[in-house]
């Protein structure tokens, strides 16, 4: 398992408030000013200190060890939590040379340890802090001060190939949990000065690292600030994962759109950072935040930018044509075979006719009854291991399917369409907005039912205007189709040349809207010019 | 407060008005796809032709037959017969008996123009005969209404036969002027219909029918663009020409009498020739004498038509377009004095390889 290591640079303010009402302590301004007062309330003093340990000794990784130096022959201890701080490190680098050298004083510490991160304090309010965040805790026999031995456990994943927005071209590395490997990772990408990466500490109880990355002088001030406002006003125990943030700083936390991009891949980061968006990275999700977006960019997968620009663009005119087919061609079953048995053609009568006969029910339960199969599928394969999830497939796709037309309660007709619909959604590149479109058209198929056609109609325009109404970061979500922005197309639901996209989207407002030279750009040097 | 009350309107709406809206679930329904419409004795006698869907996804007919004197009450005799209600926004064709065309045909039509649901591209067509004894046949493997309109359609765009359906009767119906057409039907054995003229009308009521061999000419006076076969003959014998395009130009050269011109340039492929080899200067010769075949057969069919008293070209709405206070009592008269001048120019631009 992964454990957060909480290094220094954490807010103390924060930090110190959340221990305290972790701890249930009740520090008072007055007590506070008696660690600094004289030594006439050290009784009350030695109170705190044995305070202070009284929650920790009951977890079992709370160790305490004594040892004797054997120059001065002085006692010290050594207080830390073993599952946090890395022991091969304590007994190969620190223990030998407290126990052999010259340890007559605390301050001798730092001349004796070979480690960088040592600390002297005296105040206890420190201690719980810096224990949980994987120091030692160094205290000698008769001395008021005590060091801190910064040395916490890493415990890191490899960076795996990514899963859910995999390509078959291109980098193969997904980020990870720990932030600071995924900041490298980006930084690595990015070796820019300008890139600011800002963090906060969100969560009363998690105190999650969040960090706020951009590139200055090119990304608009404004989508910075209501980011980094947004996050500093959010109040929340514990933050999980990214997806939590999705929904806590979205502009509309009701709408099923995702309003924010979330991605797994470090280059689709780096690239969106330059072109003046705005990066959030919570520690212990390996999924990055990307915002402000807009609809199209949901629709676009990242191997886009790895394949030539007709390939690209047909893939994802494909991927458009693909997630209204498969919201709207089981409303559109419904409508037609109810209501409007003048649209079908007569040669696609009888098939429809013919398969419809036998089927007990109206067409929209025996459309609802298949949804609600594919769904239940979906969700069974999703929650079972993967080798079962085969079976589940198998046992889902061909056993029912055929089972149900041939028992008579669906049309072989509606199981194609079903089957076509649930193909046709899987190629949303991104899992967030996948999921919306499974949701979106059962309002439509209900809408079908009641009205028809006319219904439908109504339908979309409810999405239509939802969608009109939504904004990523305060700008708008349809962009480039309302507010029609045709130079914005270069990159939306076509993937235009590189050399067309020499400026950045103008929606993003960036302080720099200029990427390159594109007179270079269309400049080709050849070698015997 | 706002919000629920919007919330209360769209839940009494989801409730209340799907209500509103008929349900035809399409295998809750009789799809009609043929009409006819027959006289017996002086009632109207109407048969609906309803697909059968088999099983095994072949087509059987089935007929509905009732009589009556009004139409809608055809249908409503029908609907005591059938077990599931009869629907007619699918209809493909409508078929009137000689009969009652010669009676006039807009009372009947006027129930399709006032049903929204039926399209204004139905077939019409008269039947020599009895409209019924041609549903009474089994022809292709589609249902019999499919047949009959394809095998019209086809030779809409294809032959020889003048685009019509609803929508274009109908028009040159109520357009002052003009009189509508239809194609003629006439079952020529148990399992096949033949196309066997037209059936022109004055204003609603069948006058004449012309006979199939003149419809290529009477195609080239109407429609706007033709593919169709003929014939031609000359010295070296039979040959067949297709046409492929056509460009007509009919102007309106004098008022008193009425003078029109018209000339059609046509181009055409040479298709067959009686035998193998043209010879030297065959073209030409092919080509003036189908132009003087075109020109005479053209104007035969117009003097034809002043002798009926009928329209079909339009000539009527055509001088009206270019008269001021044109006045359509006066015309009547004037179109049996009206002098036409008809002058073809046919360019064979393929033969040798043809098609």
């Amino acid at each position: 398992m992964i454990k957060k290591n909480f290094p220094n640079g954490a807010n103390m303010a924060n930090l110190f408030k959340s221990v305290k009402r972790l701890l249930k302590r009740k520090f008072t301004l007055d007590e506070q000013k008696d660690h600094q007062s004289g030594p006439e309330k050290r009784e009350h003093r030695k109170d705190q200190a044995e305070d202070w340990e009284k929650e920790l000794t009951k977890s079992k990784d709370y160790q305490k060890s004594y040892y004797f130096n054997q120059k001065s022959g002085k006692k010290f201890t050594l207080t830390y939590l073993s599952t946090l701080v890395e022991e091969k490190v304590m007994d190969n680098n620190a223990v030998p040379p407290l126990l052999e050298g010259e340890f007559h004083h605390i301050d001798d510490v730092k001349k004796l340890l070979p480690l960088a991160d040592v600390e002297l304090s005296s105040s206890f309010k420190d201690i719980p802090e810096k224990l949980l965040k994987g120091s030692v805790m160094l205290t000698l026999e008769g001395d008021k001060v005590f060091a801190f031995i910064s040395s916490p456990k890493q415990i890191v994943r490899s960076v795996s190939a990514p899963e859910i927005e995999f390509s078959v071209v291109g980098p193969k590395e997904a980020f990870v949990e720990p932030i600071d490997q995924n900041i490298n990772m980006i930084r690595k990408r990015l070796p820019l000065k300008e890139l600011i990466i800002e963090q906060f500490i969100v969560g009363k109880l998690s105190l999650t690292k969040v960090c706020v990355l951009y590139i200055e002088g090119v990304t608009n001030k404004e989508i910075i600030n209501t980011v980094k406002q947004r996050i500093s006003d959010l109040d929340k125990d514990e933050i999980a994962d990214s997806s939590y943030f999705t929904q806590m700083i979205s502009d509309n936390g009701n709408s099923p759109f995702p309003q924010l991009l979330d991605t797994e891949r470090p280059d689709r980061v780096s690239s969106s950072l330059v072109e003046g968006k705005v990066v959030i990275l919570v520690d212990g999700s390996p999924h990055a935040l990307i915002g402000p977006t807009s609809l199209t960019e949901f629709f676009n997968s990242f191997e886009d930018y790895f394949l030539n620009w007709i390939l690209a663009t047909f893939i994802r005119l494909i991927r458009l044509f693909s997630v209204i087919f498969s919201i709207m061609v089981t409303p559109l079953y419904v409508a037609v075979v109810t209501y409007h048995y003048q649209m079908i053609p007569k040669d696609l009568l009888i098939t429809l006719v013919t398969s419809r006969r036998v089927v007990p029910f109206p067409p929209i339960l025996e459309v609802l009854f298949l949804e609600v199969t594919i769904e239940l599928l979906r969700e069974a394969g999703a929650r079972l291991p993967t080798k079962v999830g085969q079976t589940i497939g198998i046992v889902g796709g061909i056993v029912l399917g055929t089972a149900s037309v041939e028992a008579g309660l669906t049309s072989n007709v509606l199981l194609i369409l079903i089957a076509l619909a649930a193909l046709a959604s899987f190629t949303t590149p991104v899992y967030q907005m996948s999921n919306t479109i499974r949701i979106l058209r059962f309002p439509f198929l209900i809408m079908a039912e009641l009205w028809g056609l006319v219904g439908i109609t109504i339908a979309f325009c409810f999405l239509l205007t939802h969608l009109l109404r939504l904004t990523s970061l305060g700008l708008p979500f349809m962009e480039p189709i309302f507010p029609l922005r045709l130079r914005d197309f270069k990159d939306a639901l076509f993937r235009l040349p590189f050399k067309s996209q020499a400026k950045r989207p103008q929606y993003l407002r960036t302080d720099d809207p200029i990427r390159f030279s594109k007179k270079k750009a269309n400049k080709k040097k050849d070698i015997d010019e | 407060m706002k919000k629920s009350c919007l919330i209360v309107t769209l839940l009494l709406c989801l409730t209340i008005l799907p209500g509103c809206v008929e349900k035809k679930v399409i295998d809750d329904v009789n799809i009609a796809t043929g009409i006819g419409i027959d006289k017996s004795e002086k009632q109207f006698l109407g048969s609906i032709m309803i697909p059968v869907f088999k099983p095994d996804k072949s087509f059987g007919n089935f007929t509905f037959k009732a009589k009556g004197k009004v139409i809608r009450d055809l249908v409503s005799e029908m609907q005591k017969k059938a077990s599931q209600p009869i629907v007619s926004g699918s209809l493909d064709i409508a078929l009137f008996g000689e009969d009652v065309a010669r009676e006039g045909l807009i009372n009947t039509l006027d129930v399709f123009l006032r049903d929204p649901s039926v399209g204004a591209r139905v077939q019409l067509a008269v039947v020599n005969g009895k409209a019924i004894d041609i549903f009474k046949g089994k022809y292709g493997d589609r249902g019999n209404a499919q047949y009959l309109t394809q095998l019209l359609e086809h030779n809409m765009e294809q032959q020889n036969l003048p685009l019509t359906n609803l929508h274009r009767f109908l028009a040159a119906f109520y357009q002052k002027g003009m009189d509508p057409y239809l194609p003629m039907l006439k079952k020529s054995s148990r399992n096949l219909v033949t196309i066997s003229g037209l059936a022109l009308f004055k204003d609603e009521k069948l006058v004449d029918i012309l006979h199939e061999n003149k419809m290529y000419y009477f195609k080239l006076l109407v429609d706007h663009h033709t593919l169709g076969v003929v014939k031609v003959k000359e010295a070296h014998g039979e040959s067949t020409v297709k046409s492929i395009g056509l460009k007509k130009n009919i102007r309106l050269k004098g008022r008193n009498p009425y003078t029109f011109s018209i000339k059609i340039k046509l181009k055409g492929d040479l298709t067959e020739h009686q035998e193998r080899i043209l010879e030297k200067g065959e073209i030409r010769e092919i080509e003036n004498k189908l132009a003087q075949q075109i020109s005479k057969e053209c104007k035969m069919l117009i003097e034809e038509f002043q002798r009926k008293n009928i329209d079909p070209v339009g000539f009527g709405h055509f001088a009206k377009t270019r008269t001021r206070n044109f006045d359509y009592k006066k015309w009547n008269e004037e179109y049996k004095n009206a002098k036409f001048e008809v002058s073809a120019d046919v360019k064979l631009i393929g033969h040798g390889v043809v098609e």
